[in-house]
Parts: C-alpha cells; sequence; structure tokens
C-alpha cells in the first residue's frame, strides 16, 4: 500500500502517564522549522484517554494540526491498526515516532505495510533540495550513516531522544482533529494479561540539567549510593552504566548510553566510568563533562571537560563537601 | 515444540569498531565473527524452553560460507540443527531481503523436513546496525503476532507466555499459534559448550538452502562517517585527593556549572 499523493509532516506523540514523550516534542520543535520551507505542515497523533492536555503540549512544541484518538489501548497491534487508518487517510510524507520501546516496534511493522523503509535512532536530520537525509549510527555510535530515500512513502522514522531540543510556545495555536478509529479485536492474536510496575521511581534522564552517573569503577552497592548523594548535592538525577546495572547496584531506569537513555544535562558528572563507546555515544552532548576514574588512560578522559584521576569512592566525599560549601556561599 | 531461532552473524562487539577512512567501511579486520549478543540470549531462551517442553531446536541464518562456524557454535549449545541460507555480502543487506529470505527458508525447511514450526524466536536488535526491524518484519510478512524484547518464556495452555520488558516493569503477554518473539537480555546468561558438546557439533551437518529472496529497498547511504569527537579539557593528577578536588573545583567554577 505505497501512498502516493503524499504532503505534510506527521509526528507520532506517545503518552506517558497521560504526558506527552520529550522525544515526540523534541521532534514536533525541529520539524516545526523545517516544515514552512517546504510548504508542509506539521500534524501530530496522540492516542490514548483525555489526550486534550497532551494536544496542546504537542502544539506548543510546534504542531500545526493534532488527530486526536480517544481510545484506551495498550497493545502493539491496536497501535498499528489505528496508525495504518490514519497513514492512509492522511497520507504524510514523513511519519515520525520517538525510539521509544513502542516506536521502535511501530516502525518496522508500518513500514512493511506502507510497502516503503524505515529507519531506526535517527539522531540528525538533513535537509536536501528535496526532502531529507537521515543520520543515524553503527556500531555503538562509532560510525554515522547518511541515509536518503530513493522512493516510496510515507518515509517512516524513529528519533532518539535529546537529538534535538524542545521548545514550548504556550501562544501558539492549532487545530483539534478528533478521530474514531475502531480496532478489530478478532485480528489480534496476542492477549495483555498483565502490566507490571517494579520501579516505582519516576526517573526524567532526558530533562536532566545535571546527571551524576556511576559506572564498574564504584566496586559495590555501598559504593554506588556515593553517586545517589553527589546527585542530591547537585540537584541532579543518577545515572548508570550497564555494568553497574548488569550488578544491581541500581534499576535498569537509570542507564545511559546505547542501549539506554541518551542525555544531554548541562552537568554530566561521570564516576568510575571508564568511556565505553556504548556509554559514550549516550552522554557525549552534555554540556560540561566531569569524569572521576582510577586509570589515567580511561578514554573518558578524551572527552571530559575536567578529569579527576583518583578513586572516585575517595574523591566524591570529598567533592560533596566542597560542593556543599560552594552552594552555602 | 518445534522451535526455529533465527540469527546473525556479526563483528565481536566487545570490539570497538571504527570506519576506515580508506574504504570508507567500517574497519572489521582482525575483528573475529560472533553470533550477535542477542541472539545467544534467544537461543539461550528456546533451548530453556525445548527442555521444559519437548521438541527440537532449529537455528537458521542468512549469509556466506564463514556463517557456518557461528551454526555449529549453536549446535554446542543446544541447537538440535542448522541451516544457512546462502546469501554474499549479508552485513549490507537490507532489512526486507533478509526477512524475505528468512520466511522463504522456514517454508523450505518445512518442506524438507515436514514439520511445522510452533514458534520463531529472533534476538532484539543486532549489536553492529541496532535497527530491531528484522523481527518484527519477519511477522509481519508472516502475517503473524510479534512479542518483541522478552526476557522471558513458558509454554501454558497450549501456547507460549511472555514477559516483555517495559521501562518501568514489565508485561505478560501470551498467544496460542505461531508466533514470533525478539528477546532482551534475560536474567541468565547463555550457557557455555564443553569439549564433548563441541565435538558433536562440529560432526552435525549444515543444511545449505538457496532461498535468499531480494526484497526491494528504497534506502540509500548517502555518506558514512565518523562523528565529531569532543575535545579533551584538563586531566588533574595531584598529589593527593583534596588537591584534585579543590583543582576540579576552581576549574567548575570558572565554568559556571553550579
Amino acid at each position: 500500500m505505497k501512498l502516493t499523493n503524499v504532503k505534510d509532516y506527521m509526528v507520532y506523540v506517545e503518552l506517558a502517564d497521560g504526558a506527552p514523550v520529550n522525544a515526540s516534542l523534541e521532534i514536533l520543535t525541529r520539524v516545526s522549522r523545517l516544515a514552512p520551507k517546504s510548504g508542509e505542515q506539521v500534524t501530530a497523533v496522540i492516542i490514548g484517554q483525555n489526550v486534550s492536555e497532551g494536544a496542546q503540549t504537542a502544539i506548543a512544541a510546534g504542531a500545526d494540526k493534532v488527530i486526536c484518538v480517544e481510545k484506551e489501548i495498550s497493545q502493539l497491534e491496536e497501535y498499528v491498526q489505528i496508525l495504518t487508518a490514519i497513514g492512509k487517510k492522511y497520507q504524510p510524507r514523513v511519519f515520525f515516532f520517538p525510539a521509544t520501546q513502542m516506536g521502535k516496534d511501530l516502525v518496522p511493522v508500518l513500514s512493511y505495510k506502507f510497502d516503503t523503509a524505515s529507519i531506526t535512532d535517527v539522531t540528525d536530520i538533513v535537509e536536501k533540495a528535496e526532502g531529507f537525509d537521515y543520520v543515524c549510527s553503527s556500531y555503538n555510535g562509532n560510525i554515522l550513516n547518511e541515509i536518503s530515500y530513493e522512493a516510496g512513502f510515507p518515509q517512516i522514522v524513529s528519533v532518539k531522544s535529546s537529538s534535538f531540543k524542545k521548545e514550548l510556545d504556550s501562544s501558539r495555536t492549532g487545530e483539534i482533529i478528533s478521530e474514531d478509529i475502531p480496532v478489530d479485536r478478532s485480528l489480534i492474536k496476542t492477549e495483555l494479561k498483565e502490566t507490571v510496575k517494579e520501579i516505582a521511581e519516576a526517573v526524567n534522564l532526558e530533562e536532566a540539567q545535571v546527571v551524576v552517573a556511576g559506572g564498574r569503577g564504584m566496586g559495590s552497592k555501598e559504593n554506588f549510593e556515593l553517586v545517589k548523594e553527589l546527585a542530591d548535592v547537585c540537584k541532579g538525577v543518577v545515572g548508570a552504566t550497564r555494568p553497574a546495572i548488569e550488578s544491581e547496584w541500581i534499576s535498569r531506569a537509570h542507564q545511559v548510553g546505547q542501549s539506554g537513555k541518551t542525555v544531554a544535562p548541562k552537568l554530566y558528572i561521570a564516576c568510575g566510568i571508564s568511556g565505553a563507546t556504548q556509554h559514550i555515544s549516550g552522554m557525549s552532548g552534555s554540556g560540561y563533562i566531569v569524569a572521576i576514574n582510577k586509570d589515567e588512560d580511561a578514554p573518558i578522559f578524551d572527552i571530559a571537560d575536567v578529569g579527576i584521576v583518583g578513586d572516585a569512592v575517595k574523591v566524591i566525599p570529598l567533592l560533596i563537601e566542597a560542593i556543599k560549601k560552594e552552594k552555602a556561599q | 515444540m518445534e522451535i526455529l531461532v533465527c540469527i546473525k552473524q556479526v563483528p565481536d562487539d566487545s570490539v570497538e569498531i571504527f570506519l576506515n577512512e580508506n574504504t570508507q567501511k567500517p574497519d572489521l579486520e582482525k575483528v573475529t565473527p560472533v553470533v550477535n549478543a542477542f541472539d545467544t540470549y534467544a537461543l539461550e531462551m528456546a533451548v530453556r524452553l525445548k527442555e521444559a517442553a519437548g521438541g527440537e531446536v532449529t537455528v537458521l541464518s542468512v549469509g556466506d560460507d564463514s556463517v557456518k562456524n557461528s551454526l555449529k557454535n549453536c549446535m554446542a549449545v543446544g541447537a538440535d540443527h542448522a541451516y544457512l541460507c546462502k546469501l554474499d555480502d549479508y552485513n549490507e543487506t537490507d532489512t526486507f531481503t533478509i526477512a524475505q529470505s528468512l520466511k522463504e527458508s522456514k517454508e523450505e525447511i518445512e518442506k524438507q523436513t515436514g514439520k511445522t514450526f510452533d514458534i520463531i524466536f529472533c534476538g532484539k536488535e543486532s549489536t553492529d546496525f541496532a535497527s530491531a526491524q528484522v523481527g518484527p518484519v519477519l511477522a509481519e510478512m508472516m502475517d503473524i503476532p510479534v512479542i518483541t524484547g522478552i526476557v522471558d518464556i513458558e509454554e501454558k495452555d497450549g501456547g507460549v507466555e511472555t514477559r516483555q520488558e517495559t521501562e518501568e516493569g514489565y508485561h505478560v503477554i501470551s498467544c496460542q499459534g505461531l508466533c514470533l518473539v525478539t528477546v532482551n537480555k534475560p536474567k541468565y546468561d547463555p550457557r557455555y559448550p564443553t569439549i564433548k558438546s563441541k565435538m558433536a557439533a562440529r560432526k552435525k551437518a549444515i543444511d545449505e538452502l538457496d532461498t535468499a529472496k531480494a526484497g526491494v529497498t528504497v534506502l540509500h547511504t548517502e555518506k558514512v562517517y565518523t562523528p565529531a569527537k569532543r575535545s579533551a579539557g584538563v586531566k588533574i593528577q595531584a598529589e593527593s585527593a583534596e588537591e584534585a578536588v579543590a583543582q576540579a573545583m576552581d576549574l567548575m567554577k570558572k565554568a559556571k556549572v553550579f
């Protein structure tokens, strides 16, 4: 089912606990800058319950139109049915998704339905004379690939969070369109029996101004507490590397890197982190990087603004005291 | 349960791979090919399911002759049969071609052996390109449901019940009838081969299939390049931790990070 009469850019706005995820808002802001030049508009799509507040946020972030589907659904197959119907009706030139778990599941399935192709984890959009190229990485972020579509619409891409800056302008206005799209339950072959919440805390790494992260070099769960203390003092959010999470020092909601979150805070303090590419690719966009590591040859020092060669377990308590003193002044 | 596990051979992901500026390709010389990490988790989960529910595990890959070694390794850790769908340049091949070739191969294996698969396992993504597309596209091509990123599975009421990892916890998703699952890192590690299992695997045949079928791709790589690197700042190597922290604080204050 190729689309031939395409126009406008469509952005799927995923909701988490009723609010739009950052990655979707970041895409809206970025695409709203690109759209006017090409005479296109930006349409957001929201599916869920009580979506009106989310729709307003989407408009503030850059949507000209918001298609609202008021429906409580939870399964991939239901989302696929609704988004396929919307794609068919509105014929977008590009269909953007946040590269969340859901977004990454939707993109390949929809690309097959629309007989086109999809690109996962896009980190940049390059403007061309006609349309866009998309940048994504391979080999843990060591190599970047700029990819174009030779033919076929809609172009379907998922965009990694923190790739762009979101800007909310509450004075913006936009049109709200309500769509009622039926879901054919008889086509759904899986059953969602239970949703279990294991991680109670809300970890908003992507929006944090300060991230204090710990890695294998912290040595133990007890020592990892120091990372949390330092984060408290800096009013930051705790991050962690994959080894720290696999050692169960902290929940996986805190993971920064290729297989976790991509962050770009103003200040990033890396404690006992050697700096494997898998981690660096998730935090190298940070404003100011401080690294503490025993190994003076650790690759993290190649990208740090300030590197302290030393045992993080000894350095952090001193740093906490110094920052407390600084803040008290 | 008849289980099919699709695997991809990738360059060892514990080695940092960079672009060779002369060839404009990833520098893969001296990098050992291995079974994609997420596919090893998929295979381990499939073998555990077989051990609990009975049946056999068949592994399938699309690739050149070198992939036979990876398939042998799979047979040393629990796979009963292995098939290679012959395709050169498999690493540069698009999602649809790989998925289409897997689909044709699955049908060919069923035709040759007379068995029908009850479930298909794939890794959640590959460690080289990490597009996480082949599993969902293969399921869509076969018109069967896909459950992504699972960390556990068991046979239940003639179907399967899976645990899908989510940001905040997990979903319990069940399916009756043929389905495809993609596997995330479970709580356990894949088993190691023994000398005995390695010897046995070496003797087993790998059946070749000529079922590769090109899909139409509309994507074109315009440019491959190395990301701009941040430059290093100041590295403090002081006599004492106190001194190092004092120096670091001075620099941070100057940069107005607080």
